[in-house]
């Protein structure tokens, strides 16, 4: 009980401890998933009773141990849009406080 | 600290560098299993062994048995002694891959490092040189490592032939300091290295030129330094990249780093780096990205005493590396969000109770 407590009081937040430390998640997963919705779409991917399992796609990704990050161009494109530039203009000494008090 | 007796086994060749590392400060040993096994050219590769030889090279008493397929192999890891070594690495992955898993190893060796390693000085794959002297090095001062700290880039390299030469010297401490770093600051000036090797010397200007054009709208503390190397010192293939370093007021780290691909003009290479430097700074918190797993190390590795740290969200290869340190270890870290003063944010504070880890190898002077 205090746990759905928890949870409901934060619920856009994850579980950062448990994420990491009791999850089987591959750290990929543990990024990507939502704090509702996590555990039980596992838990189904797993009872899918086929006999025959294909092999995970984590796998195929490049998985090579490197320790930059890929460049996405994506990504990167959406920083000509003016609006996200000065979105973290408070980062800044220049920038004005941006609403939060400093 | 040694557990004889205790083997931490793995499947699998990702993360092996961070094991490794975990494997020889801990004193435990480890096993690898099933590496590549389902590949087509299954086994360790030609780095992965490189990486094992160099651990030889700068341990003592370090047991090192690989099976005959080569997808398994068990680490009994020795003592660090550090001292005068030099390394060829292979050209498939840059010195960074090398490095990184020595920065975290040095400070706790016998003897001060003075480690030469020979190859590619910057991909995309790993940190550049340029990276480990301006961000890498910078964090482990956190942590009371400075004096005599240093990474000389002595010739450079680009893929595929390579041709580079770095040296790097560390001294040995006898334990890290505790770390509490929660207010990142802001981000008060920009500097950057633009290197151009093989190629006309104008490119790295053109890359300056095109990053100014993103950066100086934010802070006019701009400093992009072109790094020029000729002759000898400028390897055996052309090349040329851009690393950039944010450093704000409370001396938080961000960088970024884009590469020269066949195709891409300077331009190109220069906005990728800008933009990407950018997105770490919108991530913020203290330590970056690409450091966090060192900072994590470092704080484990402190005094029995609680440290701390803000971060942005932690990468995959972190995520890995605090489950990694607990099986080493038995550490676990707290992680809460860190809105605490009011504002939303993805930030979370990172905080450990020391194992009080002392380096017992060191030469008492």
């Amino acid at each position: 009980a205090a746990i759905t407590f928890n949870l409901g009081r934060r619920n856009r937040r994850k579980d950062w401890f448990s994420l990491i430390y009791s999850s089987s998640l591959t750290p990929r997963q543990v990024l990507e998933t939502n704090p509702s919705a996590e555990a039980r779409e596992v838990e189904d991917d797993l009872d899918d009773g086929d006999f025959f399992q294909l092999r995970s796609a984590a796998t195929t990704v490049d998985d090579t141990d490197k320790t930059k990050e890929d460049l996405d161009p994506e990504d990167l494109k959406q920083w000509s849009d003016e609006e996200l530039l000065d979105s973290i203009r408070h980062l800044f000494i220049t920038g004005d406080s941006g609403g939060d008090h400093d | 600290m040694a557990q004889t007796g205790s083997v931490v086994t793995y499947t699998g060749h990702l993360y092996l560098r961070q094991r490794l590392v975990l494997a020889i400060l801990s004193g435990k040993a480890i096993r690898v299993e099933k590496i590549r096994s389902d590949d087509a050219s299954p086994g360790l590769t030609e780095y992965e062994i490189s990486l094992l030889r160099l651990i030889e090279k700068i341990t003592n008493g370090s047991v090192i048995e690989i099976s005959v397929t080569g997808t398994a192999f068990m680490l009994k890891p020795g003592t660090i002694v550090g001292g005068s070594v030099v390394h060829d690495c292979p050209l498939m992955r840059s010195v960074g891959y090398f490095l990184e898993p020595v920065i975290m190893l040095a400070p706790f060796a016998k003897k001060p490092f003075h480690l030469n390693l020979r190859g590619v000085t910057t991909d995309d794959n790993d940190l550049s040189v340029d990276l480990i002297r301006t961000v890498t090095l910078p964090h482990l001062q956190l942590f009371g490592i400075s004096d005599g700290l240093e990474l000389q880039i002595k010739k450079r390299g680009a893929q595929p032939n390579g041709g580079g030469e770095v040296h790097f010297l560390c001294p040995v401490v006898r334990q890290a300091k505790t770390l509490n770093f929660i207010d990142p600051g802001k981000i008060k000036r920009i500097r950057g290295i633009s290197h151009a090797v093989r190629v006309s010397p104008q490119f790295s200007n053109r890359m300056i030129d095109s990053a100014r054009s993103v950066l100086n709208r934010y802070i006019p503390d701009v400093y992009l330094y072109s790094d020029v190397y000729k002759g000898e010192e400028s390897g055996k293939s052309p090349g040329y990249a851009l690393s950039l370093v944010a450093e704000s007021t409370t001396t938080a780290m961000h960088c970024s780093e884009a590469v020269s691909k066949p195709g891409e003009t300077p331009e190109d290479v220069a906005l990728g780096a800008a933009h990407a430097l950018l997105a770490e700074i919108r991530r913020g918190g203290c330590v970056d990205r690409k450091h966090q797993s060192l900072v994590l190390l470092m704080m484990v590795l402190g005094s029995e005493d609680v440290g701390r740290c803000r971060m942005g969200e932690p990468s995959p290869r972190t995520v890995q590396f605090l489950r990694d340190v607990r099986d080493f270890f038995g550490t676990t870290f707290k992680v809460v969000p860190a809105d605490s003063d009011g504002v939303p944010n993805s930030h979370l504070i990172f905080s450990c109770y020391g194992t009080g880890y002392i380096n017992v190898n060191r030469t008492i002077t």
